[in-house]
């Protein structure tokens, strides 16, 4: 019942083969060895799973392999180049955005929608952008102050 | 999620092979567009015998053109996509942008027009505002094209009308009156929720609100947990239709709800609070409607 | 790989926000999460739960199940071990403290996903499917879920070992209470209910076990405790501690005390890694989690006497806690509930307090920060609030005037003494930085959105569990040098995302002169590390950081002494810091730490330009390495006072909260930066605890109804105040790692108290029971029919 399909992930091709409700999510981790992206929920709800799909925020947790061919996705090892990270990455852990970490990749990928679209996002825009996105540990607030910390960079 | 009995993942090019699909496997098929709300209706348990997803998105419904007397608007169209919509910053519009202002940058990358309809869930916030605007379907299945105004596509709490070899192929929003304006409200406990009340008005007034102009062609649409559906509220709409704006309209629209209300208790809040909030929640929208004519 | 160069001067490290070690690794993906362990030939096991609250499980049919293809094994009550087992990692398996009343699988059901068995197969999904399979035969049996209706007479008997339900019962009394309460001029009397609400930490509980052909079992887990989890998981199995080892994650995704106790993953997984002999994995689902671990509800009757002039004379209160189908925490909750969160509380001298852990067909509960102090501290400060309004008394006026004082004895253990206490400095600093002066009678704001201003504080509180009966407190670390001037430390702590490693790192960095970021936190297991306490009673900065600051002592002792050697000064006149050990007061006099480990670590005969000769004398030689084991001599408190400022839209209900200042003595500030992330985090669970979190259940099934992030709310950022604002006051307290004792748990104890007073100050209605959600508070207003 699996099917080969090819995804394009983070600018590399990947065949692999994949049951007919298998999430991009379960790809990501199970087969394609991305362990970045992860699940905190089972309802799309917690965002954890953030990845981009043509350099859009989208839940990967929510999205069918099947349905991703053709498309671009980007993942938190998608980003920054030649050894050096993206100023998100940097301002989150300048500004201690990071306790336990758990939804930090999440919280940069939906940041990163934000800053393409933004130029100098206010706090309430920040604090939407991140709405999807759930943190136990941090209360937000240094969350906050890095994304803008990246916003000025 | 574990759909035991799936046998197959569908990505049809054309509307026959969608139908075709339908045929086969009838209830068993699930058609998916954005997906965003699959999970949540597998953990309600509303998800069962599954045998087929069908993916509509290699369809090209994803576009927004301009037709005669309106916008046509495809039905896997992404809410993201949804501020090309000729007229989207006018008064008109307000219901739109308020509704898409609330689901996270996730679900509005993702989420589809044609699935939060077809999905007939009233605590969705995009599908109060399409309806405000008398928005309407176009269904394509076996017996071909036919077109509904959304009230005709809700047919219960997460049940819709169609046969099961129908899909919706666009959305249809009617051109709006350049007097008139609309805007949603949604009651949430934080903002990645469903509403528990969710309110959309339109009013069309006149040509200048100075001069004492009437409101004609009232929308009230309610949704949350005030019905099991989204539903226009007549006894607020006669309320409104024919008189001068004022608050003490707005009030007594607010109070007239209360006839086109059953809401739901459940362990988020009680019927009554519901029943309340929408009181408010309409005058305050009428309220941001006017303010938007100003 | 790149990070940032540390340039803090080793000696000013203490008080600087140095950049957490594992801060890299989790922006570019995060490796070291148990959720990410794998292993070859690994299987996936999943656990079947009953629907019903209260039933017998009377056949369960695995045959169907078996047949499926990619089923390696089922197990039932019949194939487990029946050993009675409490689950609480801290204190020792026989301790008289703990109910011993859960099994692996049991053949009664006592509260709705109860697991009755499992699957293991060859993917999740197969698992899954096979669960479906699986054919129960229950008799349901009469289920009760309030726990007042457990205690009557009559009520259905949910352990045989438990009358009337009760699992547990503690009392305490001080002083003459009658006495007390006829000299008083008031009275004062409420009911305060608090809700189940769930950690929800983000990384889900995961465990991989492996069984050796020795039989041996090996466990990664994400767990806030490893010497706990082998010790509860030999227990449960049968067998001894040696053959059980707990790898040390090198982090988890969360904790914030939900991850414990042993849960039914870890034996399962052992059982089916034993019969497979291959690897065996289970991660919960969200919905899993959701009724696995939660705060324990206690409803508080409290009733205190004042004189006029606002004196407590008197104080007396009941607890009933609902612990659920087995007494787990509850069993622990209920004394800590009782001593901290509302007898220690203020100076009284006539005192009672009685409790009860009280079995129900609810979830079972768990640690969550506070542990029991948050229901008290909402009780306690709700009803002072009540009594400054009633009386006309300032509100912090009150609480100094019966506040414990520095240097009174503990009230815990007389033998202690509240040395560093500034539980006055929290309360005055935080009043003026809020503007308490500029608070307005109750309710009277005009307008349809009215704003107030609350205090709600916690005067006792732990460093550590230091003198509880049955609970360990004792913890090691070992920390090497390497010839490139770096150290290892080994330390069975595990960092659930509140820092333990930097704060570990800095103090060994610290104490030894190097620069932060040359001290590395190493792999450690329960087999080379030794016995840490968990990570939990916000005891890590203190006692760990004791045995850290002990084992680095050790070190730095053995640098000086090779190196008064080699510079030909005694030990006694040396120091060392940013990498060099230099002469006290003569900095220029100095040699580099790198120099003294390699000639340390180097062979006793080199051979040079002339000819082969000692490099030094052999006493010198050898790995410089530093051991400790110790249980800190005391359990200094912390005090806090958080202020906040309300926004209540009168017509809706909602409340938002605008604005927070948190002061806290917290003894010593080792990193700004993190303990600042302590408070911020804290009032997002205090939030979401004071306004909107509530694990809700079907009144008649049981059933959870709120087990997903669409119905059980908590704070995004949205809902958090634009402004919390800490004040760190240092006490200095004698006995702690350079002055410091603990903070974080006090962060989430007492928003809900300080949020209901500045509600109640905002309309001038007070709501006793939490959640205060906006239902309440229009029903409260009148405005609901």
């Amino acid at each position: 019942m699996k099917q080969l399909i090819t995804l394009k992930v983070n600018s590399e091709e990947h065949e692999v083969a994949v049951s007919p409700d298998a999430t991009l999510l379960q790809v990501l981790r199970n087969e394609l060895g991305l362990l970045g992206t992860k699940r905190g929920c089972d309802t799309s709800a917690c965002g954890c799973c953030t990845v981009h799909m043509d350099g859009k925020a989208v839940y990967s947790c929510v999205t069918y392999a099947m349905s991703v061919q053709g498309s671009e996705v980007t993942t938190i090892e998608g980003l920054g180049s030649n050894g050096k990270l993206d100023p998100l990455q940097d301002a989150f852990i300048e500004a201690g955005a990071v306790q336990c970490g758990f939804c930090t990749c999440g919280m940069i990928m939906s940041a990163k929608q934000l800053l393409g679209d933004v130029k100098n996002p206010d706090e309430e825009q920040i604090r939407h952008a991140i709405a999807g996105n759930l943190c136990r540990c941090t209360g937000y607030t240094k969350i906050v102050d890095a994304i803008k910390i990246a916003a000025d960079s | 999620m574990v759909l035991p009995e799936l046998k197959e993942f569908c990505l049809p090019e054309t509307g026959s092979e969608v139908i075709s699909t339908l045929d086969k496997y009838g209830d068993g098929s699930l058609l998916v567009a954005g997906g965003t709300f699959i999970h949540g209706l597998e953990a309600r348990g509303f998800l069962s015998g599954v045998e087929a997803l069908i993916d509509l998105n290699q369809l090209g419904l994803d576009t927004i053109e301009a037709v005669k007397h309106g916008v046509r608007v495809g039905a896997t169209t992404k809410f993201a996509a949804l501020e090309q919509i000729p007229g989207f910053d006018t008064p008109a519009f307000g219901a739109l942008r308020d509704a898409l202002s609330y689901p996270p940058v996730q679900i509005r990358n993702q989420a589809s027009v044609g699935g939060s309809i077809a999905a007939s869930c009233p605590f969705f916030d995009v599908p109060a505002a399409f309806q405000v605007l008398d928005g309407s379907v176009t269904v394509e299945g076996g017996v071909g094209s036919r077109d509904l105004p959304l009230e005709a596509v809700y047919s219960g709490l997460f049940e819709n009308s169609l046969a099961a070899d129908e899909y919706i192929a666009s959305l249809l929003i009617p051109e709006q009156h350049a007097r008139s304006a609309s805007a949603y409200l949604k009651l949430e406990t934080n903002a990645n929720d469903l509403a528990l009340v969710g309110v959309a008005v339109r009013i069309t007034v006149g040509s200048a609100l100075g001069r004492k102009d009437k409101i004609r062609d009232a929308r009230v649409v309610l949704g949350g947990g005030l019905n099991q559906t989204f539903v226009r509220s007549p006894a607020a709409e006669s309320v409104l239709d024919g008189e001068v704006v004022s608050d003490e309209l707005f009030e007594k629209a607010a109070a007239a709800i209360a006839a086109d209300i059953d809401p739901i208790s459940d362990q988020r809040c009680s019927a009554e609070y519901r029943a309340a909030i929408g009181k408010v929640y309409v005058r305050r929208a009428l309220q941001q409607a006017t303010q938007r004519l100003k | 790989m790149k990070q940032r160069r540390q340039v803090i001067a080793s000696a000013n490290l203490i008080g600087q926000s140095v950049i957490r070690p594992d801060a890299y690794d989790k922006v570019t993906g995060g490796r070291g999460y148990p959720v990410n362990v794998s292993m070859p030939g690994m299987l996936h096991a999943k656990l079947l739960r009953s629907p019903y609250a209260h039933a017998q499980v009377l056949s369960v049919d695995t045959s169907e199940a078996e047949k499926l293809p990619g089923v390696k094994a089922v197990l039932t009550a019949a194939d487990v071990p029946q050993i009675p087992f409490s689950p609480v990692y801290f204190c020792p398996t026989e301790a008289k403290n703990l109910v011993r009343d859960m099994l692996i699988f049991s053949d009664t059901v006592r509260y709705a996903g109860q697991p009755v068995a499992a699957v293991a197969a060859t993917s999740e999904a197969i698992a899954e499917w096979a669960l479906e399979l699986i054919d129960v035969d229950y008799e349901e049996l009469p289920v009760v879920f309030d726990p007042e209706e457990a205690m009557q007479e009559g009520a259905v008997q949910l352990h045989d070992s438990a009358p009337g339900n009760i699992a547990k019962n503690p009392s305490f009394e001080f002083g003459d209470v009658e006495a007390g309460f006829a000299e008083a001029d008031h009275i004062f009397e409420g009911v305060y209910q608090t809700q189940r609400v769930h950690t929800c930490y983000m990384e889900p509980r995961v465990c991989v076990v492996d069984c050796d052909k020795t039989g041996h079992f090996t466990v990664n887990s994400s767990m806030q405790h490893i010497y706990g989890l082998r010790e509860k998981l030999a227990f449960a199995l049968g067998i001894p501690v040696s053959r059980v080892t707990v790898i040390k994650p090198p982090y988890i995704g969360g904790g914030f005390g939900g991850k414990l106790d042993l849960g039914y993953i870890e034996p399962v997984a052992a059982l089916f890694s034993e019969r497979t002999g291959r690897p065996v994995r289970i991660e919960q689902t969200r919905y899993e989690d959701f009724i696995t671990t939660a705060r324990h509800a206690i409803k508080v009757y409290l009733k205190t006497g004042v004189k006029n002039d606002g004196t407590i004379t008197a104080r007396e209160a009941k607890s009933i806690l609902d612990t659920g189908a087995h007494a787990t925490h509850g069993a622990e909750v209920i004394m800590v509930h009782g001593l901290f969160g509302v007898l220690f509380p203020y100076r009284c001298a006539n005192k009672k307090w009685e409790g009860f852990t009280v079995y129900t067909n609810n979830m079972i509960g768990g640690g969550y920060r506070g542990y029991g102090c948050p229901q008290g501290c909402f009780a306690i400060e709700s009803q002072i609030d009540e009594i400054c309004e009633e009386l006309s008394l300032d509100p912090i006026e009150f609480r100094l005037k019966n506040a414990l004082q520095k240097g009174d004895p503990h009230p815990f253990n007389p033998m202690w003494n509240l040395n560093s206490y500034g539980y006055e400095e929290a309360l005055t600093q935080g009043a003026e930085r809020i503007g308490w002066d500029q608070r307005k009678p109750a309710g009277s704001s005009p307008g349809v959105k009215k704003r107030g201003i609350g205090v709600g504080t916690q005067g006792i509180w732990v460093s550590g569990c230091m003198g509880f009966p049955d609970i360990y407190e004792h913890t090691g670390a070992i920390i090497k040098l390497n010839v490139d001037g770096t150290a290892d430390l080994t330390s069975a702590s595990v960092d659930i995302g509140s820092g333990q490693i930097t704060a570990l790192c800095q103090i060994a960095a610290a104490e030894l002169g190097l620069d932060a970021e040359k001290v590395r936190m190493v792999y450690a297991d329960t087999d080379t590390a030794p016995f840490d306490a968990p990570t939990h009673a916000s005891r890590v900065t203190y006692s760990s950081g004791l045995a850290v600051q002990a084992a680095a002592a050790e070190v730095k002792k053995r640098v000086l002494e090779i190196a008064s050697v080699l510079m030909q000064t005694g030990p006694d006149e040396l120091e060392v810091s940013n990498g060099l050990v230099h002469v006290k007061d003569s900095p220029d006099n100095c040699m580099p730490i790198t120099e003294v480990i390699k000639i340390a670590e180097s062979p006793f005969i080199l051979d040079t330009e002339q000819g082969p000769g000692p490099s030094s004398p052999p006493d010198l030689k050898g790995t410089i390495i530093g051991t400790s084991s110790l249980a800190p001599p005391e359990n200094p408190s912390p005090a806090t006072a958080l202020f906040v400022k309300v926004e209540v839209d009168t017509e809706t209900g909602q409340v938002d909260v605008l604005r927070c200042v948190f002061a806290h003595d917290l003894g010593k500030l080792i990193n700004p930066n993190a303990a600042e992330g302590q408070v911020e985090g804290g009032m997002q669970q205090g939030i979401g605890y004071a306004l909107m979190e509530n694990m809700a259940f079907d009144e008649e099934t049981g059933a959870c109804l709120t087990s997903d992030f669409l119905d059980y709310k908590m704070p995004t950022a949205v809902e958090m105040p634009r402004s919390i604002e800490s004040i760190f006051i240092e006490t200095n307290e004698p006995s702690g790692p350079f002055g410091a004792k603990s903070m974080s748990e006090q962060c989430v104890t007492v928003p809900a108290a300080a949020i209901g007073a500045a509600v109640y100050n905002a309309i001038g209605v007070r709501i006793k029971d939490l959640p205060i959600t906006p239902e309440k508070i229009l029903r409260a207003l009148g405005k609901l029919d």
